[in-house]
Parts: C-alpha cells; sequence; structure tokens
C-alpha cells in the first residue's frame, strides 16, 4: 500500500512534471544564445489555447501540437525580432508580450472554455513499463512525456556535446569573440530563440492536451514563471533544470499530500496550492545568497569550487545584451 | 535615441495590428431568433451550454421546451461567473432578457440565489424560476420566484451503490465542489448508498469503507481560486482510491479516471449531471445519475403561459416506474459500459429497492461528523431534514465546513 503509493505519485508527478521540463529546456537554449524570451508565461497560455483549439476544432491531436508549437516559434520571433533587429529591452519586450499573449488567449479561447475536447492518447512502453517501479513511473504514460524525456537528452547533448552547440554557448557566453571567429551571432540567436519558442509551444500543448485537458482562464497561470525561475535554479544546463521542474512538481505532490494530513486542518487550502511557487523563489535566493559561499569557503578549495558548480550555475556572459555589429 | 523611438512605435504597431486582425464585437450578447407573437423564456446558465455536465443539462431542458411547445422561443447566456464574466451581473443579463420579451426566468445556479431574489423585486410581471434554491420555503423569495430541484440524493445513492460494487481497494473518492446544504446531502447520500450495498450485496462490513470527500472550492475548476480538480481526481488515485464519484459541474474526474485505467490502474469514475457524461471514457464510467430538467421546465412555462402559475418550493422525486424515462423523470440514473453484468444486476435490485420503498437510507441511528445526533435510532429525515443538512456523516473523510 505505501509503496504502490510513492509509485503512483511519483508516477503522476513525472506526468504533470511534462509542460514545465519542456518549457524550462525551450528557455534554456534561448538564453543559452542570450537572448531572454520573459515572454513564457504568456506563450504558454496562448499556444495553450490555440493548441486545444486547433484539436478541437479538427479533432486531430497531432495538428493541436503542431500549431502550439508555431504559436510559441511566432511569439519568440517577435521576441528576436524586438530585440535582435530592433534592438529593444528584451525583459521590457518580453513583460509586455506577456501580457499580450495571455489576453490574446483568453479573449481567442472564450468558445473554448471548459468544453471536453480531444487528447494525446496514453501509451504504455510495451516490456518497458513492467520494470519494477522504473516501469510505472517512467513509461506508462503518453508520448509528450516521453518526448520531453527526449527534448532533456538531446538538448543536453546539443549543447555540451556537439560543434555546433559549442558555437551556440559561443553566441551566449561572448558574442564579440564568436563573431570575430566568423559566426554570425545574430542569425543563430534568431535560429535558438525561435527553437526554444516551438519548445515553449510544445509545453503549451502538453497542458491543454496531456495533463490539464481543455481550456480555461488562466489555465496555465504561473507556469511561465516558475520555468524562468527553475532555469536560473538549473544553472542554464538542461539536465539540471530538469531536476528542478520534477523538484517543482515533488513540492506540488508534497503540498498535496500534507493538505490531507489531519496535522494540518484548518491550513487554508491555498497556502498548500502557493507554497511550492514560495520555496522555489526561496530556493534560488539561497542558493545565490552569500552564506553559501560561507559554507563552501569551510571546504578545501578543489571540492568547494566542484561544489559550486554543482549547486549553481553561472549564467552565459552575453545574456540579455544586444550585440552590435561593428 | 530616435532609432529607439521609432522601434517602440514599431513594436506598438504591430501589437495593435495583431489586436485589430483578432478584432470584433467583445461584448457577449445572448442569442436569440424572435419572430412575431412568440413566447420569450430566458435561461442563465453558470457554465458553458456545452459542457457536458450541469449547465448543458439545463440546455438540453430548454430545448426540450421548444419542441414540445409551440410558438417558443428561449434565450440563454451562458459561463456566467465571476472567473468567466467578471464584470457581468445577474441584474444586467436579466434586463436583457426581459427587453427581449423574456416572462419567465430560470436562474439555474445557487450562485444565483440572492440576485434573483433582486432581480424578481425589479420584474414583478416577470417569473423567476430559482433552480436549486429554497427561499420559497423559507419565505425569502419575492412572490414571483418559484424554487425547482431534482430529487438527486436517489442519483447519488445509486452512484454509491455502483461504487462500493465496483470498488477493491475499499476506498472511494468524491471529488466535491464547494461545501453547502446541496453538496453536503449529496456526498452524504452516495455515502449512504455505498455502506447500504457494500454491506448487503458484497457482504463486507461497512465500517471497513473509506469514503474520501475532496472539496475544490467552487462547482468547477477557476484556476488560482479553487484547487484543481485534475490533480485533485489524480491525488485521490494515488491514496488507493479505485472509484472516484464526481460531484462538479464538469467531467474532470471521468477523463483522469480514464487516463489512469489507460496507464494501467484499475479505476472507475461515476460522473454527474448530464445524461452523455460517460462518453468521456466509457469503459471505466460506472454510470452516471443525471438531471432531465426537461419536463419540469416544460410545465412551469405551460403554467405561466395558462396563468395558472404560483410559487412553490417543488423537490421532484424520479418516476419511480421508469427513472430514465425522458419524460417524467426529474434525475435518473444511466448505467455506464464499465458497469459488469453481475453488478448491474445488483445495482437494478438496489434501485427496485428505493422504488418500492423496502430499502430506505436516511434512517437512524446516523451520527454527524462530530459525533452529534442527526437521526435518532429508527427515525426517518424528513425533506426538510436532509435538505438542510449542517455536517457530512460520521465515517466519511473530509471536511464538513
Amino acid at each position: 500500500m505505501e509503496f504502490d503509493f510513492i509509485v503512483r505519485t511519483l508516477a503522476s508527478m513525472v506526468f504533470s512534471s511534462t509542460p514545465v521540463v519542456l518549457a524550462a529546456i525551450g528557455e534554456t537554449i534561448s538564453e543559452k544564445s542570450g537572448v531572454i524570451n520573459l515572454s513564457l508565461d504568456g506563450s504558454i497560455a496562448l499556444s495553450a489555447m490555440t493548441g486545444f483549439a486547433v484539436a478541437f476544432t479538427t479533432g486531430s491531436v497531432t495538428l493541436g501540437i503542431l500549431a502550439a508549437m508555431m504559436v510559441g516559434a511566432l511569439v519568440a520571433l517577435l521576441v528576436a525580432f524586438s530585440c535582435l533587429t530592433l534592438r529593444q529591452e528584451q525583459v521590457a519586450v518580453g513583460f509586455v508580450l506577456t501580457m499580450l499573449c495571455t489576453e490574446l488567449a483568453d479573449f481567442l479561447g472564450n468558445p473554448f472554455v471548459r468544453r471536453p475536447g480531444p487528447s494525446v492518447p496514453p501509451m504504455p512502453i510495451p516490456y518497458l513499463c513492467d520494470i519494477p517501479f522504473l516501469g510505472p513511473i517512467l513509461f506508462r504514460h503518453n508520448a509528450m512525456v516521453y518526448l520531453s524525456f527526449l527534448v532533456v537528452v538531446a538538448a543536453w547533448w546539443w549543447i555540451a556535446r556537439t560543434q555546433p552547440g559549442l558555437k551556440l554557448q559561443g553566441v551566449g557566453e561572448r558574442p564579440e569573440s564568436a563573431f570575430a571567429r566568423g559566426v554570425d551571432v545574430n542569425l543563430l540567436r534568431y535560429v535558438y530563440t525561435i527553437v526554444g519558442g516551438a519548445l515553449v509551444g510544445l509545453a503549451g500543448a502538453a497542458y491543454s492536451l496531456s495533463i490539464k485537458l481543455g481550456w480555461s482562464h488562466g489555465h496555465t497561470t504561473g507556469i511561465g514563471w516558475i520555468a524562468l525561475a527553475i532555469v536560473i535554479f538549473g544553472g542554464w544546463t538542461p539536465w539540471r533544470v530538469a531536476i528542478g521542474a520534477y523538484f517543482f512538481a515533488l513540492l506540488k505532490a508534497l503540498g498535496s499530500i500534507l493538505q490531507r494530513n489531519p496535522a494540518f486542518e484548518g491550513v487554508p487550502t491555498q497556502i498548500f496550492s502557493s507554497a511550492p511557487f514560495a520555496l522555489m523563489i526561496f530556493a534560488l535566493l539561497l542558493l545565490s545568497s552569500k552564506g553559501v559561499d560561507r559554507v563552501l569557503a569551510l571546504f578545501p578549495p578543489q571540492i568547494a569550487r566542484r561544489l559550486d558548480r554543482l549547486i549553481r550555475g553561472r549564467a552565459p556572459g552575453g545574456l540579455g545584451r544586444t550585440f552590435v555589429q561593428e | 535615441m530616435k532609432e529607439r523611438f521609432w522601434s517602440l512605435v514599431a513594436i506598438l504597431a504591430i501589437a495593435g495590428l495583431m489586436l485589430a486582425a483578432c478584432g470584433g464585437p467583445a461584448t457577449p450578447e445572448p442569442v436569440t431568433e424572435e419572430p412575431e407573437e412568440t413566447h420569450v423564456f430566458g435561461v442563465i446558465l453558470v457554465g458553458p451550454y456545452n459542457d457536458h455536465g450541469w449547465s448543458e443539462a439545463h440546455y438540453t431542458a430548454a430545448e426540450y421546451v421548444t419542441e414540445h411547445m409551440d410558438n417558443t422561443e428561449f434565450v440563454y447566456l451562458d459561463k456566467l461567473n465571476p472567473a468567466d464574466r467578471p464584470e457581468t451581473t445577474l441584474e444586467q443579463v436579466v434586463d436583457d432578457m426581459v427587453s427581449q420579451g423574456a416572462q419567465v426566468i430560470f436562474t439555474t445556479s445557487d450562485d444565483f440565489k440572492e440576485d434573483t431574489d433582486r432581480a424578481a423585486e425589479k420584474y414583478p410581471d416577470v417569473v423567476f424560476i430559482h433552480i436549486s434554491g429554497d427561499h420559497v420555503l423559507t419565505g425569502d423569495a419575492p412572490s414571483n420566484v418559484d424554487n425547482y430541484m431534482g430529487k438527486m440524493v436517489y442519483g447519488k445513492m445509486i452512484a454509491g451503490c455502483a461504487a462500493a460494487l465496483a470498488t477493491d481497494t475499499g476506498t472511494i473518492g468524491y471529488v466535491g465542489p464547494l461545501i453547502n446544504e446541496e453538496t453536503r446531502r449529496l456526498a452524504s447520500a452516495a455515502y449512504l448508498g455505498a455502506r447500504y450495498c457494500y454491506e448487503n450485496y458484497r457482504g463486507e462490513d461497512p465500517d471497513d469503507l473509506r469514503f474520501i470527500v475532496t472539496w475544490i472550492g467552487f462547482w468547477f475548476n477557476i484556476p488560482g481560486v479553487t484547487l484543481d480538480p485534475t490533480e485533485v481526481s489524480n491525488d485521490l488515485i494515488n491514496e488507493g482510491v479505485d472509484v472516484l464519484i464526481s460531484g462538479i459541474d464538469t467531467t474532470e474526474a471521468i477523463v483522469v479516471a480514464g487516463q489512469r485505467a489507460a496507464q494501467g490502474d484499475r479505476v472507475f469514475a461515476i460522473p454527474y449531471d448530464y445524461e452523455g457524461a460517460c462518453e468521456e471514457a466509457p469503459d471505466i464510467c460506472l454510470g452516471v445519475p443525471y438531471f432531465n430538467w426537461g419536463p419540469g421546465y416544460l410545465e412551469r412555462v405551460q403554467a405561466v403561459r395558462d396563468g395558472t402559475w404560483a410559487p412553490q418550493f417543488v423537490w421532484e422525486e424520479p418516476d419511480w416506474n421508469d427513472i430514465n424515462d425522458r419524460d417524467s423523470s426529474a434525475v435518473g440514473f444511466l448505467p455506464g459500459p464499465g458497469l459488469e453484468d453481475a453488478w448491474a444486476e445488483r445495482l437494478e435490485a438496489f434501485i427496485a429497492g428505493l422504488a418500492d420503498d423496502s430499502i430506505t437510507l436516511f434512517v437512524g441511528p446516523l451520527n454527524y461528523q462530530d459525533g452529534s445526533t442527526f437521526l435518532a435510532s429508527g427515525e426517518t429525515a424528513s425533506d426538510e431534514q436532509i435538505w438542510y443538512m449542517q455536517q457530512l456523516l460520521e465515517g466519511m473523510e473530509g471536511p464538513s465546513e
């Protein structure tokens, strides 16, 4: 019973973190190239709505997912155009787009509010799903969840292990030297921002077509911001970002388990549903505080440096800066 | 600096164009087609008219009336709730409907209780049928207000029974909306049905049966305000629940149960409100207790037109000859494909028992959750006692208020 409970809770944790994982990885890719796509929260809402609306109207989940990815890519294109070509402040542009997309999603999504519709069909993977413990946790979901696993691995491999990935890092870290070596900085930034945006769109579809079916006002609120925080939490490294996303889901699961615990009776339910957000921010604060430095100073320098790199990531050097070609 | 300025202008222009491209009138007008000499009635819905739940059942009833009465049209407005239409009040909707000629207006949510009274005072010549309310009974309502409700306690008893027949883990989950007299009454009825069938048809000790109620906080999901019913349903299943009974207006419970079943869990669901609700995941649907508002609507619209209408508080029984008779029964229970034959037989016996009064469940000794007496030994509850339940029953898990 207890064992079943743990397995089931972990399984739904993996299932429900799909959109956060996808969005956070998408944002990681974009930020690695030096562009902050702050529009995440609105972008996810708009693509979730579009994905559901298209799937509902056409009856095809695949079309819905593609449409959602296109919306995410389109918003990212707007970000890239405003920031790279028009050289606007990335944060301001992202913020305005967040609000615009959220309002658009609410307005255009009106005919689809709380209507039952199509969804990504479950697809347990034969053999793998029978592995004790891991099978039910990892391999009894749907294609969207498996896709999110693949995206994490692929993003990590691409960024850390390939030639183009090195270029990507160069563009984000030191755009000037990348340019000096003949890399078209802004072109690459365009490409990766749009790819990241498409993943954010996929996250929207994961919401409305896989884990929280359908559409309603404020359906996805907050997820974009938490994904942005998780990118920092994960130190711009895909696998750590993924761990951050699962950690967030674990906090949420703990919230609802504790809520039913008699010891917490009388505590308003809102506390449990909002606590994970606060805890996540707290964890971020903790990691970036001077206190951590003091603790690290207790260790021998070599270990301290490793630990530091393990728990804290460093933002790409060129992040948020407009690169002007001389 | 100048360059910056122009870029900003460009961005604003793009944003403006995008908005303009999707423009069009934003104000939701009730739909109406109104030829000469027709009688008009209005229906105000709390959720979408096509939600496969509570609101769709009312919408279907309005269509039923127009099919069975000549020269009748209805106007409706759906999604009247703080999340979907924060700026719209019931009074505005009523103003609009009256100006379109509505002589009878159905206000179909518990949430509209006070606003219905206020609108009725404003329009004394219009008849207001407030669904699920009790202000006629308490005497608070103006004289042009009616109360109508189906006796869903029976539907919920049957749902509880079906759940008890199907459960392996002996743990039943109830996804409840907000907490009030109506919802306490319905959850308790499901619990009593489950206990009866667990004991009499399964031969188990009913005290071993767990019945967990989680309230989400409103009739449907409002992100940021309510608990998320999708999460709640998943959590209940994680905790060992293998039958989910839905008490909310929308279909999350059965959808989640369907997903989990496809992932290999043995789970069933019993949706609520709308007779087609099993469609969301037929294989694991044990059946659905639903409202059949059509005949009641028809009776009232007809009475107003004939001039025979008088305010009443009606809590209508199902038609025990056939609870699924669309022309006579106010509530019904439609068995779902997930119900095995052996369970279906027992469920029929249970329904027959309810019909001929050989099974009565609101009979003492029954205690409230805090141990205080709800019904003394041998005492049968009156309609009013059931209507005004103050707490959940002893043995149910979950808050009473």
